[in-house]
């Protein structure tokens, strides 16, 4: 196992080198002065060519793709254009709330997801099969902004079990926990909705292949058939979707986040594209970059717990 | 249960499968008998029923698209088709066990080869971990997988498809069942490997003692291993007879037509070279003999009458279902 992990490292480490190249690239060459940006029209010829100086804008391109890429791999992000605090002190005071949503969410989503779509599949057109359809309908044709604000009338003004905005009391644990239930319930609900379907279907395929017809020629008890034999092989395509969602969650995580009033990374991204900061988006894109590499190396991982024939490639 | 009792004995089976929202007899009033110890060979061109009568006795036709109509399977005296779930699951690998024709997708890819030879056992035997694991290595060994204990912990994906059957075989023997139903074990193998398992098959029969159905669409395999042939056609049984009766007077036309087209070993075939046409489909049968449309012999009654099977005048042990070369009398009137 530590073999196959640091060999799916080392694949990473490529994929990573050509992302940081997209970002570099992306926001050297798209359209606008980045100077001009970010002081306005208005700003005087000398203004602009001191600031160029200062981002280093003015050096030839190549020279600029290797100061960056020295910068990330020191570990270095520079500064905020606009607070002048480093990019990665402001991404770590708000990655626990990103990361914890999205670790509840994917919870949510797998601990219920995958048990519903199981029972789903062993109760074929069953009632219990068409309530989780539905279920996981609605899950996937709401989008998440307008669960969530739909969430936040019923729950919080109405009913008011969870606060409205949830960056209030973050220190205290419960008062935290609160705040995270009805985004991570939001989030989760689309992910459930996602991981549901898969279970539902992947098992319905796994339960009519050759080896479920053995595994009960042997005589092994119904539920040990659906248990020990079916999900393992079923659960290979629910990691693949929960690998690929894990992206989409923290994409979604931003709306999610500005909808109830939640710091996170995505209200960072917001506020720099709100206020043009050019370096903190370079930062965070760099940011997010890592972590969605970080998740395909997790999933890579999880494959090679599920599945003997992985390890051996 | 007296010594001449057979420990399989299939009565008037009939297996439907439900097409276009109508049921249809995938397998037709279906009987045999299985002495202890005895081989009995299935053989017939796909689509005539022998894996439906396999998986009949096995109480696995898939559930909701097939179902048992009629008839009783009789495992050492009791009868199958009644059974619960549960009942059947105590049974199933315990008493009679089945390997299938494929090789490469029978074994679970997730699970260790040990475990899943292991793993009934336990479920029968009640062995705990370290029991069934000395008691699976020694099925190992007996199937002759080399290296039996490095290779146990390996999974499905590492062996060959030879090994992969031998694995099958010795799942199937764990608990010494009364009998086997080995369902096509050779056909997807390579000719050599063919031999081996076949041999295997023929070695562990005999030291356990079992009987066996063995299936296939090959008579050319059957003289080798079994004592009696039962051919089938269109889910009915057509011809059956001791095995020398079969190769030295074929009754029945399609048995003749099977024997004319025995494959040889550099050409694997399921195709009747000898007659054109194909088995007709359930939902689409014939009245009157089912073979007609295929049958050099065909007379106008063939067409009105399905034949009985009937017993040949000289041979009681041998069947035969046509108008032209059957008998006087019928069996199932007998019985
Ligand atoms: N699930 C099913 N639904 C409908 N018809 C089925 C189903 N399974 C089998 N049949 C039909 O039952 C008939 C007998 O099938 P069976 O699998 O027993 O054939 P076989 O003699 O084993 O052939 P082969 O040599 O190809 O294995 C076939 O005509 C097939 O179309
Ligand atoms: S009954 Fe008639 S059609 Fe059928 S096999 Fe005999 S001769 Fe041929
Ligand atoms: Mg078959």
């Amino acid at each position: 196992m530590i073999g196959f992990i640091l060999k799916r490292l080392l694949v990473a480490l490529p994929t990573l080198l050509a992302v940081l190249t997209i970002v570099f690239l992306f926001v050297r060459v798209a359209p606008g002065d980045p100077a001009m940006v970010i002081l306005g029209d208005s700003a005087s010829q000398e203004a602009l060519e001191a600031l160029r100086q200062q981002l280093g804008l003015n050096k030839p391109l190549w020279a600029q793709y290797v100061d960056f890429m020295l910068m990330v791999l020191s570990g270095d992000l520079g500064k905020s254009m606009l607070t002048s605090r480093p990019i990665l002190q402001e991404v770590a005071e708000v990655l626990p709330y990103t990361v914890e949503l999205t670790v509840a969410s994917l919870t949510i989503g797998v601990v219920v997801g995958v048990p519903l779509g199981i029972v789903s599949a062993k109760q074929r057109n069953g009632w219990f099969d068409y309530f989780a359809r539905v279920i996981s309908l609605v899950g996937l044709s709401f989008p998440a902004f307008v669960s969530a604000v739909l969430m936040l009338l019923i729950f919080a003004i109405e009913l008011r079990w969870f606060p409205v905005i949830s960056s209030a009391a973050l220190d205290d644990p419960e008062a935290r926990l609160r705040a995270l239930a009805l985004p991570a319930f939001n989030l989760g609900l689309i992910m459930l909705a996602y991981v549901t379907r898969v279970t539902r279907s992947s098992m319905l395929g796994v339960m009519s292949e050759d080896y479920i017809r053995t595994a009960r020629a042997k005589g092994v008890p119904g539920r040990m058939v659906v248990w020990r034999h079916a999900l393992r092989n079923a659960l290979i395509p629910v990691v693949t979707v929960v690998g690929l969602y894990l992206g989409v969650l923290i994409g979604n995580s931003v709306l999610t986040e500005i909808v109830f009033n939640r710091p996170g990374l995505g209200k960072l991204i917001v506020g720099a594209l709100n206020q043009r900061d050019y370096t903190m988006l370079q930062g965070l894109m760099v940011i997010y970059a890592f972590i969605i590499v970080l998740c395909n190396l997790l999933t890579d991982m999880t494959y090679g717990l599920i599945d003997p024939r992985v390890k051996r490639q | 249960m007296s010594e001449q009792a057979p420990v399989l004995d299939v009565q008037g089976l009939t297996t439907e499968f439900r097409v276009h929202g109508e049921w249809h007899a995938a397998v037709r009033g279906v009987s045999f008998q299985l002495a202890r110890g005895e081989t009995l060979a299935i053989v017939g061109e796909s689509g005539c029923g022998k894996s439906i009568t396999a998986l009949s006795v096995m109480r696995l036709v898939p559930q909701g698209a097939g179902r048992i109509a009629s008839g009783r399977v009789l495992l050492e005296g009791r009868d199958l088709v009644p059974l619960s779930e549960p009942e059947m699951e105590k049974v199933r690998g315990n008493r009679v066990s089945m390997i299938f024709q494929e090789p490469m997708t029978s074994l679970n890819p997730v699970l260790t080869v040990g475990f899943q030879v292991a793993e009934s056992l336990h479920y029968h035997r009640g062995l705990g971990r370290a029991e069934a694991r000395r008691t699976a290595l020694a099925l190992f060994d007996q199937v002759k997988i080399p290296s039996a204990a490095r290779r146990f912990d390996d999974y499905p994906h590492q062996f060959s498809g030879g090994m992969r059957q031998r694995v099958m075989i010795a799942m199937a023997l764990a608990c010494n069942p009364a009998v086997l139903l080995a369902d096509e074990p050779t056909t997807a193998l390579d000719v050599t490997i063919q031999a081996q398992v076949l041999a295997l098959l023929a070695e562990v029969r005999e030291a356990y003692g079992m009987a066996m159905v063995f299936i296939t669409h090959n008579l050319g395999v059957v003289a080798s291993i079994a004592d009696r042939v039962m051919v089938m056609y269109a889910g009915e049984v057509v011809e059956t007879a001791p095995i020398d009766a079969v190769f030295a007077r074929p009754t029945h036309p399609y048995t003749e037509a099977l024997l004319r087209s025995i494959p040889r070993v550099d050409r694997n075939t399921t195709e009747l070279q000898a007659i054109g046409g194909q088995v007709p489909a359930i939902s689409n049968m014939p009245a009157g003999c089912r073979f007609a449309d295929r049958c050099a012999l065909v007379e106008p009654r063939c067409r009105v009458q399905s034949p009985p099977l009937t017993m040949l005048p000289d041979d009681p042990r041998h069947h035969v279902r046509c108008w032209v070369r059957g008998g006087e009398t019928s069996v199932e009137a007998l019985q």
